[in-house]
C-alpha cells in the first residue's frame, strides 16, 4: 500500500467489486432470463423456441393492465407527490410539533406496503372503519376496495410514498432553507413568498426525483393492488404473479412478457430520473459558482460574521 | 395563559397535528381490530374487546414466522452492510474510478421491480438447484445493497480521509487506521445502513413468494394469507402490528444513534500540522 489516501486504484475496484457483482450478478440475469422466458427461450419443459407468443397470446389484456398500471402508477405519485410536499411544509416548521410529526413520518416509512394495505382494506371497504365513523351502511358505501376505480390502491400507495417524498424533501431543504427563510423574512416577504419564492424552489430538485422513484416503485407494487384492486384488469405485477402461478406451463412465457412490459416502463422512468437528477446537480453547481463570482465582486458586508 | 396565546399555539401546531392525522389514520383499523373480540357492524366502537385475535395469530404460526422474518433481516443486513459500507467508502473517497458509472450499476435494484428479477430467476434457481433460503438471501441483498451503499457513501463524505492517514502518522497499522479510527467516525452511517438493509428482509413480501415457492413462512407472507381469509379481521390486525412493531423500535435506535453527538474523529481538525 502506497499511502492511506489510496487515490484510484486496484484497492478502490476491489472495494466496490461485492456490490457490483452481487448486483449484477442478481438483476442482470434476473432480467435477461425473463426476457429470455417471454420469448420463449427458456421454457420449464419442452424444447425452447424463439417467438413472441408471450406478448401476442394475451396481447389485448397485456395493453388493458399496461394501462391500469400506468393510471395507478400515475395518480399515486402525483398524490404523493402532493401530499409529501405539503407534509414536507409542516415539517420543517420550527414549533414543537414538527419533530414529532417528522418522527412519526419516518415511522411511516417503515412500515411494509402489505401491512398499509390491510389496514387500509379494514379501513375502507364495505362495513370498515371508515363507513361505521361516518355512519354510512351497505350499498351507499362507495366501492373504495375492488371497484371500477383503484381509489383504495392509489390512497396507500400515496399515503405511504407521501411520507418518503416529505423525508427525502426535508433532508435535501432544511440546510441553506433557514438562512435563506430568514433573509427573506427580514426583506418583508410574508409566509406565502417565502414559501412559494423560497422553500418550493429549493425543494424542487429533490420532489421531481423523489417522485419519479415513487413512480417506479409502484409500476412494481404486488401486495398494494392485490389486496384492494380489483380482480379484472388488473395491473401488471398481479397479472403476472396470476399467470406464473397458474398450473398452464403456457402460461410461463406470458407472465414473463408481462413482467418485461412492467420492467420496461420503469427502467425508462427511472433513466428519466437519473437524467434529472444530474441535470439538478448541474443547475446547483452552475448556481453556486455565479454566487461565488457575486461574492467576489461586491463588497463582503457581514465577512468574519459567522 | 391567555386566549391569545392559546390560539396562536394551535395555529403553530395546526400543520403538524394534521400531518399526525394523515399520517396515522389509516393504521387506526389495525389497533382497533387487534384487540376487538366482537366488531360487527354498525357499531363505531367493538361490542367486546379481548385478545381472540392475537390467539389466533400464535395458533397460525406467529411465533416461528417471526423469527424466520427476524433472521432473514439480520442476515440480509449482516451481508448487504459490510458490502455496501466498502463500496460507499470507495465512492465516498473518490478511491475508484467511473464513480458515476459504479453509482448508476449499484441504483439498478431501486428501478427494477423485485418481482420481474425473481421470475426470471425462478426458473434459473430451479435448474441450477440451488436452495430456495439461501436464493431469496441472494435476492434480498442485492436489493438491499443500493440502501447501504448510498448511506455509507454520504456517511464517508462527510469523514475527512485525513484521520486514516493521521492514525498512521501516529503508528497505526493500516487496519488499526480502519477499525480504530475511520469506522468509528462513521458508525451512525452503519447503524442507518443496517437498518435499512433489515427493513428489505423484514418486510419483503414478493421476493420471498416468488423465489422461496411459498416454503419460506415469513411473517408478510403469514400476513398475506391471512388478508385473503374472510372474517379473520381480528388476525389480521394482531398479525400487523406484530409485524410494525420490530421496525419502529429499530427506527428508535437509529434516530438515538442519530441525535449523537460526533465522535471526536470525525470532527476536522482546526490546526493543520
Amino acid at each position: 500500500m502506497t499511502s492511506g489516501r489510496a487515490g484510484t486504484g486496484p484497492a478502490g475496484w476491489r472495494q466496490v467489486a461485492p456490490a457490483i457483482v452481487v448486483v449484477t450478478l442478481v438483476t442482470g440475469t434476473g432480467l435477461v432470463a425473463v426476457l429470455a422466458t417471454s420469448l420463449g427461450l427458456m421454457p420449464l419443459f419442452g424444447k425452447a423456441e424463439l417467438g413472441t407468443q408471450g406478448y401476442q397470446a394475451g396481447a389485448s389484456d397485456l395493453l388493458l393492465s399496461t394501462r391500469e398500471t400506468l393510471g395507478i402508477a400515475t395518480s399515486s405519485t402525483l398524490l404523493a407527490a402532493l401530499a409529501g410536499l405539503l407534509v414536507a411544509t409542516a415539517l420543517i416548521g420550527t414549533s414543537r410539533g414538527s419533530s414529532l410529526a417528522a418522527a412519526v413520518s419516518a415511522g411511516v416509512v417503515t412500515v411494509p406496503h402489505l401491512i398499509g394495505a390491510a389496514s387500509v382494506s379494514l379501513l375502507l371497504a364495505d362495513s370498515g372503519v371508515a363507513s361505521r365513523l361516518l355512519g354510512v351502511e351497505g350499498r351507499s358505501w362507495p366501492e373504495l376496495v375492488g371497484g371500477a376505480w383503484p381509489v383504495a390502491t392509489v390512497l396507500e400507495l400515496a399515503w405511504k410514498e407521501s411520507a418518503f417524498v416529505a423525508l427525502v424533501v426535508v433532508a435535501s431543504v432544511s440546510k441553506r432553507h433557514r438562512d435563506l427563510r430568514e433573509v427573506a423574512a427580514v426583506l418583508g416577504a410574508g409566509p406565502w413568498h417565502r414559501w412559494s419564492r423560497v422553500f418550493l424552489p429549493a425543494a424542487t430538485p429533490a420532489l421531481a426525483a423523489a417522485s419519479l422513484i415513487v413512480f417506479t416503485y409502484t409500476v412494481g407494487a404486488y401486495e398494494v393492488p392485490r389486496l384492494l384492486g380489483r380482480s379484472y384488469p388488473e395491473p401488471l405485477p398481479v397479472m403476472a404473479f396470476r399467470l406464473f402461478g397458474s398450473i398452464d406451463l403456457a402460461s410461463r412465457p406470458q407472465a414473463a412478457a408481462t413482467a418485461m412490459v412492467a420492467a420496461s416502463i420503469a427502467l425508462v422512468v427511472g433513466f428519466l430520473a437519473l437524467a434529472a437528477a444530474a441535470g439538478a446537480r448541474r443547475h446547483q453547481r452552475r448556481d453556486r459558482r455565479r454566487d461565488r463570482r457575486r461574492d467576489r465582486r461586491t463588497v463582503p458586508i457581514g465577512a468574519g460574521a459567522r | 395563559m391567555s386566549a391569545l396565546t392559546v390560539t396562536r399555539s394551535v395555529r403553530r401546531n395546526a400543520p403538524s397535528a394534521l400531518v399526525l392525522v394523515w399520517m396515522l389514520a389509516p393504521l387506526v383499523p389495525i389497533l382497533v381490530w387487534g384487540f376487538a373480540a366482537r366488531w360487527s357492524a354498525p357499531a363505531v366502537l367493538p361490542q367486546d374487546w379481548g385478545l381472540v385475535g392475537w390467539r389466533q395469530a400464535l395458533d397460525s404460526g406467529m411465533y416461528a414466522a417471526l423469527a424466520r422474518s427476524a433472521v432473514l433481516g439480520l442476515v440480509v443486513a449482516a451481508i448487504a452492510t459490510p458490502v455496501g459500507a466498502m463500496a460507499g467508502r470507495a465512492l465516498g473517497w473518490r478511491e475508484v474510478s467511473y464513480p458515476v458509472l459504479i453509482g448508476l450499476v449499484l441504483l439498478a435494484p431501486v428501478v427494477l421491480p423485485p418481482f420481474a428479477v425473481s421470475m426470471g430467476l425462478d426458473v434459473l434457481l430451479l435448474r441450477l438447484g440451488i436452495p430456495e433460503t439461501l436464493a431469496v438471501v441472494m435476492v434480498l441483498v442485492a436489493f438491499a445493497i443500493p440502501y447501504t451503499a448510498y448511506t455509507m457513501r454520504a456517511s464517508y463524505q462527510s469523514v475527512d480521509p485525513e484521520v486514516e492517514e493521521q492514525a498512521r502518522v501516529l503508528g497505526a497499522t493500516p487496519r488499526q487506521a480502519r477499525t480504530r479510527a475511520s469506522l468509528p467516525a462513521v458508525r451512525s452511517g452503519l447503524v442507518a445502513a443496517f437498518a435499512l438493509a433489515f427493513l428489505v428482509g423484514w418486510s419483503d413480501y414478493a421476493v420471498t413468494l416468488l423465489v422461496g415457492g411459498g416454503r419460506l413462512i415469513t411473517m408478510p407472507v403469514l400476513i398475506g394469507a391471512t388478508a385473503s381469509g374472510t372474517g379473520r379481521e381480528p388476525a389480521l390486525a394482531a398479525l400487523s402490528l406484530a409485524a410494525v412493531i420490530p421496525p419502529v423500535v429499530a427506527l428508535g435506535i437509529v434516530l438515538r444513534f442519530a441525535r449523537r453527538r460526533p465522535s471526536p474523529v470525525s470532527i476536522q481538525p482546526e490546526v493543520s500540522p
